[in-house]
């Protein structure tokens, strides 16, 4: 019988050191594209052709990126010339300035989970939070079964037709004050998975999300940052607004 | 004539005009009549009963003298009176609740013919318990017996009902003839003497070995009627399928009977001078009641279940009684004194919240249209009062203070624990094996009760037919109402109810269980036993005083034992939690009040993680709350489990499983089914006799015969 | 060609007869190793019963094509013993819609023909339960969106919902109740449903209501060009991004007869092997959580943790999306990379193997797992299960090993392929052990593979041809298996068969009467995923 007690003593600190010190381990996050400036506008158009989803826009010698409509394929870092790739995670945006976190819930949220369709690597990025590595816990973020001890909805999934009821029942159950974040490149823009017969709109038309997080999957990083957003205890990113806006 | 003997001659008179009324009206009104007459014949029995056993006078009136069997009496003394109160308890709101009650049967049977016998049934009750002779009694008895079988197969054209009736008829009849041999061998070895206070007296020097054989015809002869194990098969099935109010009498009254026997033979007649006969009676109280209990808590059937916890209950009033018995022949009469009133009282309280439950699931059956617990929930939305009023009576057999059943059961597991106080080592051992069964007992009344409540009354309906019960009558919730408060104030009266019991048990407690557990020192007299004075000090401190002044006794029960130095004192008072409970609740609900004062509360819908609808299926079931008690005691119930696969696999597809479970009667297993079968070969052996082919064979069996009695006849 | 129809004794030309004899129209495609026949929807049940019994055949898939008014329905057979896959194709004429059902023959395709139902409107005789399996009751009556005249981009209106709608019961026995788990339920499951029957205590019966993650991949890619697929294929079940790619443009690649080069297939191995890898050790990590123990559960998050960013400095992606691509893969590595991920893996597989060996002596933990959500080898074969739940009960299934695609048939050569992990008492326990095992043999797939590395081209463009074939891997879960249909390049049909979507087929068979406090045990022990099964 193996003594897991003393196993557990003796195992050294792995959780990330995030917001005290941004986290810098490779392999943690994946990075993003990001704005990228080049030299003749035949680059620029050349890296936007790349994007299997439109993310990329085409200024005139310089291409942008609209994070929520990235799907990580990668295509735009490995053409030539690439679009510039950033590793960092701090691009979670805050989408309701008037619906601030009050004091006394920024350092316990509770936080239900909504699965409307996604991979199940997004769930499983989230799971990470709860583990030694990014450890939530410690930031005072919690996950609880019921939404009704719940103050935030994490959606994440293009909200297919038959999960359509679930959520709005569940985002009934929460009692106010109540936040959403979503989560995933899917519940923002629907990813790969079209609009049609078995979605009518994704999480972020159908409910009031007040932070969003890019990605596919976000890495849980981004996540953590995401929810420190929502809490109010860090600060939003400048560089995490696209300069060039989409269209409202 | 004085007074109580005219309010007796005028119950009777009422029962009687009661009959003959129902025999001449029409039965629409069959109800109504058992209304006026039957609930005026209890009540003129009740203040009756309690006349007697205030102005602790006793009645009697010899009828006539027989030839060779001496004078019939009737005699009504404490005991009897003791009885015909409970009597009365029960049988006041059963009459009172067939007012719109007895409406379900018109059109389908006859409540004319059940309206007279049920007259009837009381008048002979109030003889049988007056009866002050052997004859009489049995007599009545036989009466009695014969005549509750009417009412109970009032349904006659159900085939179960009728097989209910003559299991009753056959068993209660068995009971009768070993009772009526007992008593008939009783009045012989007294020379003759009929009259219960002769008896006494005669059997004074019998020698022990008859005793114990006496004894023992007696208690099971008696046994059937209280509905105990091995003898109890009657009893879950007689009590389902009479109508809710005859199930009341059934378990409220005609139980008691069992015990008055028991009481009146076997402990006052017949004192036990060697403890064997109490430690067997404690025994059979106790595994009645875990068995009892046991069976409640898995049936789903209300009535049945309430049949099953009669057996419990009247299972902890022999157990009693068998305490009693113990410490008489261990020579402790204040003991032996405290267990017999807390039989009783234990006894009426059963009346009380048990009359006061069948009636609550009388209402329940006759307006949701079923009493299976699968199939009723969210009664209090439909119900509220009955619902409310069942509570109560829940609560009270569960033993929740501060009603009337904590305060018996509370004793009664105080009392076992005196058994420290006697030396015999094989003794303690029954006594405490019987404790942990008792205090087991306890402990799953409340799981059976709390199911009862629950599965009917809340949740969601699991029925169309419990989703739109109609409202009861008044008459119902008033039968209960009146049953609720007997519950409460059985219960916060403790310290009036044991003098009571105390003074009309004389024969059996020489006055000596309200000193004991009531000492005078709480009700501010000058205490003649004072207690230890530091006792008396951090009593003091404690509160105990309080309200001393103003409320006499507070329900305030004490048990003490070991010395004058070293007390051990365990203390109840039903009326001081009474209080605390009102404060408590009081503080909650003030509580959140104020905290929730400037809250907007919104009222949504059940979270069923998403779920379109939580239908009544995926709720808890009542079979689904009792099935860890039918896994754990698996060996007692030995369940037959049916799954009918033929219909539920279709080839590789499993698309219905039905899955039947029989949880057998472990009395008819172990002791009815041999029986029978016993009987039935050795019937069938004897039948082979009388073949006409072995005509010799035969003669040669009757000369044997009359050889043997011969013999007999000559040693004796 | 090798037309074996079991590996017992018996010539080949003997055998080759007695499958002709069965199907007299069946022909052979030699590349592809495909037998084919077309048959009469009559003949149907008796064929694959025979198919089923005396050719150790197992049902793999049915996929089923609309035309304008007629149906093709293909039902895919295939086994392990190196006999060709099995095409058996029934014609639906116009006007009619209704076939025998074969799912008591061959109970595997049971699941397949509730989603034909649904989907295409089809009706299978003798089948006795179809409906409400994809398409839940809000579902607008007769739409049905695999047939190819339905809009997939048209919103639907629902349905009005009788108010008193409830799930059907099955066990019907007074008190029966119904404990309802989901759609939103525990704290990061995947939504489904589950309705667990019971008389209290054990549950009698356990039905999982599925797709409510229904995203109809498999329609929307249709008309797509086909490597937009591939990032659907990538992006369904992102734990297994890298299996389903590979089994799509598998398809693709032997539809339009390209050969994918080998360097570019050693870098799939690699890949698939790096991503079972990591599946494995989430799976792990979840069944360690069920029990509560928080020192083993730390101990796998923290590999788990570390083999996504191995992935990611690897690949650029922690789930590996964007690695495979049509015709091969989108990145070279130099010796250099692989060295490093070999190392990386290496130190992994260590860690696993010490933890193993703690927990095989942890009683407590074993407590929970022997015994729990046993599958009897009689009931895997029944349903056709795969994967490690499948090895675990001794009914092997291993698709690198039996029937060795890409680069898995050069690096089995290698000294003695790695042998298939399997138990036999079926069990939780014996479920872990595989997937411990399987740590091991993937550590072994990609050591030969990084070993023997071919030098050459990554990739090999893909015409804009037509063409139609069967694509499958060894996904981590088990089997998956993609019918793809191209016409110029793009998508006519896809049809994904995956291994989750068999498993919890089977799932609900093997949960019966068991502990109600089992079931969050058993459900990590099978680790199935709904994103994989919903598609
Ligand atoms: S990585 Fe994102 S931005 Fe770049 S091509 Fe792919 S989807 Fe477009």
């Amino acid at each position: 019988m193996p003594s897991w007690f003393i196993k557990g003593l003796f195992s050294p600190v792995k959780t990330t050191r995030f917001p005290k010190q941004p986290e810098t381990a490779p392999g943690a996050v994946p990075g993003r594209p990001v704005a990228t400036d080049f030299t003749s506008p035949e680059q620029a158009a050349h890296a936007a052709a790349q994007c299997p989803t439109g993310a990329i826009r085409a200024g005139h010698i310089s291409a942008d990126v609209n994070l929520n409509q990235c799907i990580y394929c990668q295509r735009c870092a490995r053409t030539e010339p690439p679009m510039a790739w950033k590793a960092d995670y701090t691009w979670a945006r805050r989408l309701r300035a008037n619906n601030l976190t009050p004091q006394p819930f920024r350092k316990s949220l509770h936080i239900r989970i909504v699965d409307t369709g996604s991979c199940d690597a997004v769930i499983q990025e989230i799971k990470q939070l709860s583990k030694p590595y990014y450890n939530m816990h410690k930031l005072g973020f919690f996950i609880t079964p019921t939404p009704r001890h719940a103050d935030v909805l994490m959606v994440t999934g293009p909200l297919t037709h038959h999960m359509r009821l679930a959520l709005k029942k569940t985002y009934d159950a929460m009692p106010e004050p109540k936040w959403v974040i979503a989560v995933g490149g899917c519940a923002l823009s629907g990813c790969v998975f079209s609009r049609g017969f078995t979605s009518a709109g994704t999480v972020l038309e159908s409910l009031p999300v007040d932070v969003e997080v890019p990605g596919c999957p976000p890495p849980p990083m981004a996540i953590l940052y995401g929810l420190m957003l929502l809490a109010g205890r860090v600060g939003e990113m400048p560089s995490a607004k696209p300069t060039i806006m989409e269209k409202a | 004539m004085n007074t109580p003997e005219i309010i007796f001659a005028a119950a009777l008179a009422f029962c009687l005009a009661g009959a003959l009324v129902s025999a001449w009206a029409p039965s629409q009104w069959a109800g109504r009549i058992l209304a006026i007459f039957g609930t005026t014949a209890a009540t003129l029995l009740l203040t009756g009963a309690a006349a007697v056993i205030v102005s602790h006078t006793s009645v009697s009136l010899t009828l006539w003298r027989l030839p060779i069997l001496g004078r019939l009496r009737l005699d009504v003394d404490g005991i009897s009176a003791f009885f015909m109160l409970a009597l009365a308890m029960s049988f006041l709101p059963a009459c009172l609740f067939s007012d719109g009650y007895m409406r379900r049967y018109i059109g389908h049977y006859d409540p004319r013919a059940f309206n007279i016998f049920f007259h009837l049934l009381l008048g002979v009750c109030i003889i049988l318990l007056s009866a002050g002779d052997v004859i009489t009694f049995l007599l009545s008895w036989r009466i009695m017996s014969a005549l509750a079988t009417f009412p109970i197969t009032l349904e006659h054209r159900v085939n179960e009902h009728r097989r209910a009736g003559y299991l009753f008829l056959a068993m209660n009849e068995a009971g009768i003839i070993t009772a009526t041999f007992g008593l008939l061998w009783m009045a012989a070895l007294a020379g003759g003497h009929i009259g219960f206070s002769a008896l006494h007296a005669a059997l004074v020097g019998t020698s022990p070995t008859v005793r114990w054989t006496l004894f023992l015809v007696i208690f099971f002869g008696f046994a059937v009627k209280a509905g105990l194990l091995p003898v109890s098969s009657w009893l879950p099935r007689a009590h389902p399928v009479a109508p809710a109010n005859m199930s009341a009498i059934l378990s409220g009254c005609l139980l008691n009977f069992g015990i008055y026997g028991i009481v009146r033979f076997d402990a006052v007649i017949l004192p036990p001078i060697s403890a064997g006969p109490g430690l067997l009676v404690l025994t059979v109280g106790s595994i009645s009641a875990l068995v009892g209990i046991l069976y409640a808590a898995i049936d789903n059937d209300m009535k049945k279940m309430l049949a099953h916890s009669s057996t419990e209950n009247l299972g902890i009033v022999t157990a009693n009684i068998g305490m009693g018995m113990v410490f008489t022949a261990y020579h402790l009469p204040m003991l032996a004194a405290i267990a017999y009133v807390v039989a009783m009282y234990h006894m009426i309280n059963h009346s009380a919240y048990k009359t006061l439950l069948f009636l609550g699931a009388g209402a329940v059956d006759q307006h949701a249209g079923t009493r299976h617990m699968n199939q009723l929930g969210g009664l209090i939305k439909r119900m509220p009062l009955i619902a409310a009023l069942f509570l109560v009576g829940a609560l009270a057999i569960a033993a929740i203070p501060p009603l009337n059943g904590f305060a018996s059961e509370w004793l009664t597991l105080q009392t076992i624990l005196r058994s420290e106080d006697f030396a015999p080592r094989f003794s303690r051992v029954v006594f405490g094996l019987c404790g942990a069964g008792l205090a087991l007992t306890a402990a799953l009344a409340v799981t059976c009760f709390v199911k009862a409540f629950a599965m009917s009354f809340l949740g969601k309906p699991r029925s169309t037919a419990a989703a739109s019960a109609a409202k009861p009558a008044r008459s119902a919730a008033a039968a209960m109402a009146f049953l609720a408060a007997a519950c409460v104030v059985l219960g916060l009266g403790v310290t009036w109810m044991i003098p009571a019991i105390n003074s009309a048990m004389r024969p059996l407690t020489h006055d000596l269980a309200a000193q004991a557990l009531n000492p005078p020192f709480f009700n501010n007299a000058t205490a003649r036993h004072p207690l230890p004075a530091a006792f008396e000090k951090s009593f003091t401190q404690l509160g105990a005083r309080i309200g001393a002044g103003v409320i006499p006794g507070r329900g305030l029960v004490v048990m003490h034992r070991g010395g004058s130095a070293n007390p051990v004192v365990y203390a109840m008072s039903t009326f001081y939690m009474a209080g605390v409970l009102a404060i408590i609740i009081f503080v909650t609900w003030l509580g959140v009040r104020l905290l929730t004062r400037r809250r907007r509360v919104i009222v949504g819908e059940q979270w069923a993680g998403g779920l379109r609808r939580l239908s009544p299926d995926m709720t808890y079931s009542a079979t689904g709350f009792s099935n860890p008690i039918r896994v754990i005691f698996k060996s007692i119930f030995a369940p037959a489990i049916r799954e009918n696969s033929a219909v539920a696999v279709a080839g590789h597809f499993r698309t219905a499983i039905t899955q039947e479970r029989d949880d057998g009667y472990i009395v008819d297993r172990l002791f009815l089914r041999p029986l029978t079968a016993t009987a039935s070969l050795l019937s069938r052996a004897l039948a082979r006799l009388h073949r006409p082919a072995v005509v010799n064979a035969y003669a040669a069996w009757v000369l044997l015969a009359l050889l043997l009695m011969l013999i007999i006849n000559r040693i004796w | 060609m090798n037309l074996h129809s079991n590996s017992a004794v018996g010539s080949a030309t003997n055998e080759r007869k007695s499958l002709a004899s069965l199907l007299p129209n069946v022909t052979l495609t030699e590349p592809a190793n495909l037998a084919a026949a077309t048959i009469a929807a009559a003949n149907l049940p008796s064929v694959t019963a025979e198919l089923v019994k005396d050719f150790a055949y197992r049902a793999a898939t049915l996929v089923v094509r609309s035309y304008e008014k007629t149906f093709t329905l293909d039902y895919w057979f295939y086994s392990i013993d190196g006999s060709p896959w099995l095409r058996l194709r029934v014609e639906l004429p116009e006007g009619i819609r209704e076939l025998p059902s074969i799912s008591e023959q061959a109970h595997a395709i049971d699941w397949h023909e509730r989603y034909a139902e649904d989907l295409f409107g089809l009706t299978f005789t003798g089948h006795p339960k179809l409906g409400d399996f994809v398409l839940h009751e809000e579902w607008p009556e007769g739409a049905n969106p695999m047939l190819s005249d339905f809009d997939a981009s048209a919103l639907l209106i629902d349905k009005e919902v009788d108010p008193q709608w409830q799930p059907e019961k099955i066990l019907q026995t007074s008190g029966a109740f119904v404990m309802p788990i989901g759609p939103v339920y525990s704290d990061y499951a995947e939504s489904a449903q589950f309705f667990l029957e019971t008389v209290g205590e054990d549950v009698v019966r356990m039905i999982p209501r599925l797709h409510f993650k229904y995203r109809g991949i498999e329609k929307h890619a249709e008309g797509q060009a086909f490597d937009r697929a591939v990032l659907m294929a990538e992006r369904f079940s992102g734990s297994s991004a890298v299996a389903h790619a590979t089994a799509l443009c598998q398809a693709a690649e032997m539809a339009v007869h390209v050969d994918v080069p080998p360097r570019a297939q050693a870098i799939r191995l690699v890949a698939a092997e790096l991503e079972r890898f990591r599946h494995h050790l989430a799976i792990l990590s979840d069944i360690c959580h069920s029990t509560g123990m928080i020192v083993p559960s730390a101990d796998v998050d923290i590999l788990e943790e570390d083999a996504l960013r191995l992935s990611a400095r690897w690949a650029g992606h922690r789930y590996l999306y964007g690695l495979i691509c049509p015709g091969g893969v989108s990145r070279d590595f130099s010796a250099g990379e692989m060295a490093a991920l070999q190392s990386g893996i290496e130190e992994f597989s260590r860690r696993a193997d010490r933890l193993r060996r703690h927990l095989e002596i942890t009683s407590s933990f074993l407590d929970r797992f022997e015994g729990v959500g046993v599958v009897p080898l009689a009931n895997a074969r029944k349903l056709g299960l795969v994967g490690p739940i499948a090895r675990a009960s001794a009914w092997a299934t291993d698709l690198r090993i039996y029937r060795p695609y890409g680069f898995y048939g050069v690096a089995a050569g290698i000294g003695s392929p790695p042998l298939e992990a399997m138990e036999s008492e079926g069990d939780g326990y014996a479920r872990i052990r595989v997937l411990f095992s399987e740590l091991f043999t993937a550590t072994e797939w990609m050591r030969r593979a990084i070993k023997h590395l071919p030098d050459g081209p990554i990739h090999k463009a893909l015409p804009d041809s037509d063409g139609e074939a069967i694509g499958y891997v060894e996904a981590p879960k088990g089997a998956a298996i993609h019918f793809l249909e191209l016409s110029a390049g793009r998508v006519k049909r896809w049809q994904i068969t995956s291994p989750s979507f068999v498993n919890w087929h089977g799932f609900h068979l093997a949960a019966e009467n068991f502990a109600f406090q089992d079931f969050p045990i058993m459900m990590a022990s099978f680790g199935l995923s709904i994103a994989e099964s919903d598609r």
